[in-house]
């Protein structure tokens, strides 16, 4: 019986030894160890033993079973190493193919800005708003301190509706996001802290202009609302949006509706604000966003609240603009934006 | 806005010796935005003056000589094919490493040595387009002859010899600043950043009453639209070029030499920002000057060389017949002044803005003058620069004043304005003396009185219209870049984020992520996009004053924007999936119009059927990940003429709200836009859909006993609808968990008008664990429903 078991042994390692691939290492060990292999069977004699005997032949049995198991494990580590050395002559793929997934999706390149300016906007308590686009003309100029012939409110400026005039004017395709000053003063109690962006329309169309476009409108009314405010949301804005090390000034302007007003300009980001006049994006070291100011004292009364005991900034920039001068893309004609040809927003 | 200010001409008015850098950066901070700086003297580097000692023929070119220049150390030739250069002349010569814009025309060109026509020139005998003074009147094939301008030695650099050391700023004017759009509103500006007193000389026009003879008669009709008008009359004036000077001056900011008397004019428009017109007298007549509107279809020839007819709404000035100038904003050609005139009018006036501007639009004609008034000036600017004026005349042209008159509507009174230096610091929000304010203000021309009343100067009594208007003057002087920034503090708003912008966004970042793209559409649409997609016109709101007739309405649809998009995309994309999520807009009576948003999806490519499959997934995940999850399908049988009437369905919510409709494009839609593809829209009411939407997820608890899953397949009609036998199985079974179909399949050995389908089953009991045999039993039950009801013929 020991001879048995010695000799399956030494059968077991000679036949090993011819082993180079997994499917003969298998099958060895199954030709063995398996449920009818040969030490099963020979095992299965051990009945006939006595039980001194059989506890002994028993003890050797599981050592010649744990050394075959041990030569086996050995044999699988070779061909495992073996297998991890030439893996990549079996399995190598082109990785130059396209990758597939489900088709890729994109939102517009102004509905990204917009929902980025909006996220950026609510986390020092801006709320986005929503006004109306066609609005009465009383919104869009007359409450903003806009005299009736004020030049925006020329027919070659701003769309008309064509509709008989209402009590509160007539009906203006608003060519500013603006007119959510009063309306949101109206509806809202101090302090207030508004975000609008939305579509404004200007009779306007060349490769810089689009009939439509949009712009986002910040406004804050609180008691004692100074620059210094309006400059430190300016910063926090740029900063956050177009980068860290980016810097806004004020520039003296002119709008109705605020006093003092003022441009917002934005440090290059190609030259880092350089003044000499040599970069070749700017030619100043600054760009322009767009416009703000000091709410005027008439708008406020506008809201229905008294300029006396409170005051507020405002701004309102292109969105388009903005955009572009963040990601640097110059679109030569900017009317492509709206002409829904997917080669461009499968770009985004 | 913007003007071309000269340094030297701004130092001529302010002492300063700042560099032109320092200035632009000081004057820019506070308002005055240099947008570009040129130093002249670059434009003529390597230019001298030559004196053309004679001139021979080119060998080899009839129409070039060859010019035997003396450029000072020597004397060289240059080919030049001037028709006018002759023996004697000075002239401008570009030596090699001028830069140049050859003939006037493209990119500046650096010179060289270099053989023309086998000669070789050492240099260019410049015309005046091509060192930029291409606005001096000249023939094309002309040099430019600067013999009368300069006696200059020959070698003599042209920047000496013309005397063109000079700065010139672009400046950018806000438009409530006319007054800055002229040199000695620079002046000021600077003096008032720098703390610098102007030195700005007080100019008077003669008294009428120190003119004996003075008889010319002026009638002010129009006293509203033209507040002031003052004149004057000069004779023996000599008309002829003006000085090289001035000439200069005029062609670094812009302007055009003409004639004394008009470069006078332009001259003190630049100097002052005040707009004068010269009449030759001898052609008014009656020598009058009447002041009123145009009659209805008047004409004019304006200087312009144009004719315009004019409307009664327009201001005119006229003599005893004829309208003589379109009022503020050009001349008449009959009046001009040219060199036989003698006796000249000068008008410095003030017009009403908004008339002037109006015109100016009406007969689309524009002018520097136009641009001034229709921003509004003072009544009280007219008399220094028309004193500047007769002084230069009577220096340049000769001549004296035979006539003045002044009409004015009503004394001046000028704005006076409490100045509350408490609320100004406030609104600055910078500790900022009282004692400061009030000198800015001063160095301004504002003048501060002791009851703390603050008096406009003349030219600010258009843009200082309030008290507060006092802080931009302050805060600007001091400097914005000295004002710190600072995050507000304080009470948050009660404000909060619209639901309508919250839900928007995530629908479309659902959209954008199961792969669609995103359209954004002009709002306008046509009369045409309306009507090819069967919607009414009389519900569109319709533009009073459109751009184009393509933008006429503004849509009650998206689908019409959409259909033409895919129209203009169907060739470069086979096919493609799309949304756009916009407001519509929908009349109202005597309100503004309805802009309630609307969601459009659209499916495009080769098989109808497959699309609509194709958006119904989409939709139902857009519906789950909105909270929408209670929804159904039904079948549109009567679509309407846009909807294919077999591939068309509604989406509902509780049974009855239709929230949106998916369908394919009907053939005739397709066409009417152009389109070759199949498309599948989905159109839907965001409106609607909101009382629906919500972020609250019912949990319902996992089930504790296993779920044992069948197959069935069947053959049925092809008119079965699933949904039918799955709510019939559901209905019946209560162990029925899941009903779904996993195949559908005909032709084949499908007969016909059948169609085979498979769906699994799912079975779960919420009490033990199903025994495979209770399962068989359902399955049976479920067998005979599908047999009885359905008619199908089960495969096993």
């Amino acid at each position: 019986m020991k001879n048995s078991l010695e000799q399956l042994k030494k059968e077991f390692e000679e036949m090993m030894k011819k082993v180079t691939d997994r499917a003969a290492l298998e099958q060895l060990k199954n030709e063995f160890l398996g449920r009818k292999g040969k030490l099963k069977s020979l095992m299965a004699d051990m009945g006939s033993l006595a039980n001194e005997e059989r506890k002994t032949i028993g003890q050797f049995a599981n050592e010649i079973k744990e050394t075959i198991e041990t030569v086996y494990g050995k044999k699988e580590q070779e061909i495992d190493a073996a297998d991890e050395g030439n893996r990549e002559a079996r399995e190598w793929i082109d990785i130059s193919e396209p990758g597939q997934f489900p088709q890729e999706g994109h939102l517009h390149p102004v509905s990204q800005a917009i929902a980025e300016i909006t996220e950026i906007f609510s986390r020092i308590g801006f709320a986005s708003v929503r006004v109306p686009e066609v609005d009465f003309d009383y919104y869009a100029f007359e409450s903003l301190n806009m005299p009736k012939d004020h030049p925006a409110r020329d027919d070659w400026e701003t769309f008309f509706v064509d509709a008989p005039e209402t009590s509160k004017g007539k009906l203006v395709l608003t060519p500013h996001t603006s007119n959510s000053q009063v309306r949101t003063m109206e509806t809202t109690a101090p302090p207030i802290r508004m975000i609008n962006i939305g579509r404004c329309f200007r009779r306007q169309i060349d490769v810089s202009h689009t009939p439509m476009f949009h712009q986002f409108e910040g406004m804050m009314i609180d008691k004692g609302v100074a620059i210094t405010h309006l400059r430190g949301v300016l910063d926090y804005f740029a900063q956050t949006y177009f980068g860290p090390k980016r810097r806004t000034r004020l520039r003296p302007h002119h709008f109705r509706f605020t006093e003092p007003s003022f441009e917002v300009d934005i440090s290059c980001d190609v030259c880092g604000g350089d003044e000499s006049g040599n970069c070749r994006l700017c030619k100043s070291g600054w760009l322009e966003l767009g416009g703000a100011g000091m709410t005027h004292p008439n708008v406020i009364k506008a809201g229905g609240l008294d300029p006396a005991v409170y005051s507020g900034f405002a701004f309102g920039w292109g969105v388009e603009r903005t955009l572009m001068m963040r990601s640097g893309i110059k679109i030569d004609d900017i009317r492509v934006l709206y002409k829904n040809d997917l080669r461009f927003v499968k770009q985004f | 806005m913007n003007i071309l200010a000269s340094y030297n001409w701004i130092k001529e008015y302010l002492e300063t010796d700042l560099s032109p850098e320092e200035f632009a950066r000081k004057t820019t901070d506070a308002g005055n935005s240099v947008e570009q700086m040129e130093r002249v003297a670059d434009r003529f580097d390597h230019m001298v003056v030559g004196f053309v000692k004679a001139v021979n023929a080119h060998p080899n070119a009839d129409k070039l000589k060859i010019a035997q220049t003396d450029i000072g150390r020597e004397t060289v030739d240059i080919v030049c094919g001037g028709e006018n250069l002759a023996e004697g002349q000075r002239v401008v010569v570009g030596l090699p490493g001028a830069k140049v814009k050859w003939h006037g025309e493209g990119d500046l060109i650096e010179l060289t040595k270099t053989k023309i026509r086998g000669v070789e020139s050492h240099g260019m005998i410049c015309a005046v387009s091509e060192i930029g003074f291409e606005k001096i009147p000249h023939q094309e094939k002309e040099i430019w002859d600067i013999t009368h301008i300069t006696d200059a030695k020959p070698g003599t650099s042209l920047v000496e010899a013309l005397d063109l050391d000079d700065v010139i700023f672009d400046i950018e004017v806000t438009s409530n600043r006319p007054d800055c759009q002229s040199i000695i509103g620079q002046a000021r500006e600077g003096g008032a950043v720098m703390a610098v007193e102007c030195k700005i000389p007080k100019m008077q026009i003669p008294n009428s009453k120190q003119i004996p003879n003075s008889k010319f008669e002026i009638e002010n009709k129009e006293p509203e639209l033209c507040p002031k008008y003052s004149a004057v009359l000069m004779e023996n004036v000599k008309v002829g070029p003006s000085p090289w000077w001035l000439q200069k001056r005029l062609l670094l900011s812009g302007h055009r030499p003409i004639n004394n008397i008009v470069d006078i004019t332009n001259y003190v428009l630049h100097e002052y920002g005040q707009p004068l017109h010269a009449f030759d007298a001898d052609h008014l007549e009656d020598e009058k000057i009447v002041v009123r509107k145009a009659k209805k279809n008047e004409k004019i020839q304006a200087l312009d060389g144009k004719t315009y007819i004019l409307t009664p709404e327009m201001l005119v000035i006229a003599d005893a017949k004829k309208a003589v100038a379109v009022a503020g904003v050009m001349g008449g050609e009959t009046t001009s002044t040219t060199e036989k005139t003698t006796r000249v009018l000068i008008e410095s006036a003030t017009f009403d803005p908004v008339c002037v501007r109006r015109t100016a639009r009406a007969l689309n004609l524009y002018s520097d003058s136009q641009l001034l008034f229709e921003k509004g000036l003072s009544t009280q600017a007219t008399e220094p620069a028309l004193a500047r004026a007769v002084e230069l005349i009577k220096e340049m042209a000769g001549g004296s004043v035979t006539a003045t008159s002044v009409f004015e509507s009503k004394p001046y009174e000028p704005r006076v304005f409490a100045f509350e230096s408490e609320k100004a610091k406030a609104l600055m929000g910078i500790p900022m003396e009282e004692k400061e304010m009030k000198a800015i203000l001063e160095r301004l021309g504002f003048d501060v009185q002791k009851n703390g009343n603050v008096t406009v100067p003349y030219w600010r009594d258009h843009d200082v219209e309030n008290s507060v208007d006092f802080v931009e003057e302050i805060a600007r002087i001091y400097g914005y870049g000295n004002i710190p920034a600072r995050l507000p503090e304080g009470t948050l708003s009660t404000l909060r984020q619209d639901e309508r912008i919250t839900w928007e966004l995530r629908i479309k970042n659902i959209l954008a992520g199961a792969g669609l793209t995103e359209a954004y559409s002009y709002a306008f649409v046509s009369e045409d996009q309306l009507k090819n997609d069967g919607l009414d016109i009389d519900h569109a709101v319709k533009l009073r004053n459109p751009l184009t007739s393509e933008q006429t309405y503004l849509r009650t649809s998206l689908i019409p924007s959409m259909l033409t998009t895919i129209a203009e995309n169907q060739t470069r994309f086979s096919q493609a999936d799309l949304f756009e999520l916009a407001p519509v807009y929908q009349v109202k009576k005597n309100a503004i119009p309805d802009q309630p948003s609307r969601l459009v999806l659209a499916f495009y490519g080769k098989d109808g059927a497959m699309l609509f499959a194709r958006a119904k997934g989409l939709v139902e995940r857009l519906m789950r990940q909105t909270g929408m999850s209670t929804f159904e399908w039904t079948r549109l049988a009567s679509a309407d003429m846009n909807f294919h009437p077999g591939r068309t369905a509604q989406v509902h919510m509780s049974g009855t709200h239709c929230v949106g409709t998916v369908g394919q494009v009907s053939k005739e839609t397709a066409r009417a836009f152009g389109i070759d593809v199949d498309v599948v829209i989905g159109s839907f009411n965001v409106e609607a859909m909101r009382e629906f939407f919500t972020n609250a997820n019912v949990f319902t608890a996992l089930p504790q006993f296993p779920v044992v899953k069948r197959d069935l397949a069947m053959i049925v009609s092809e008119r079965t609808e699933f949904q039918a036998i799955a709510k019939s199985l559901k209905k019946m079974s209560t162990l029925l968990d899941s009903c779904e179909m996993f195949d559908v399949f005909r032709g084949g050995e499908i007969e016909s008008g059948k169609k085979s389908i498979a769906i699994h089953l799912s079975f779960r009991s919420n009490e033990k664990t199903l025994e495979a045999a209770e399962v068989e039993l359902e399955l049976d039950r479920i067998r005979d429903v599908l047999k009885k009801d359905f008619g199908a013929m089960m495969r096993e």
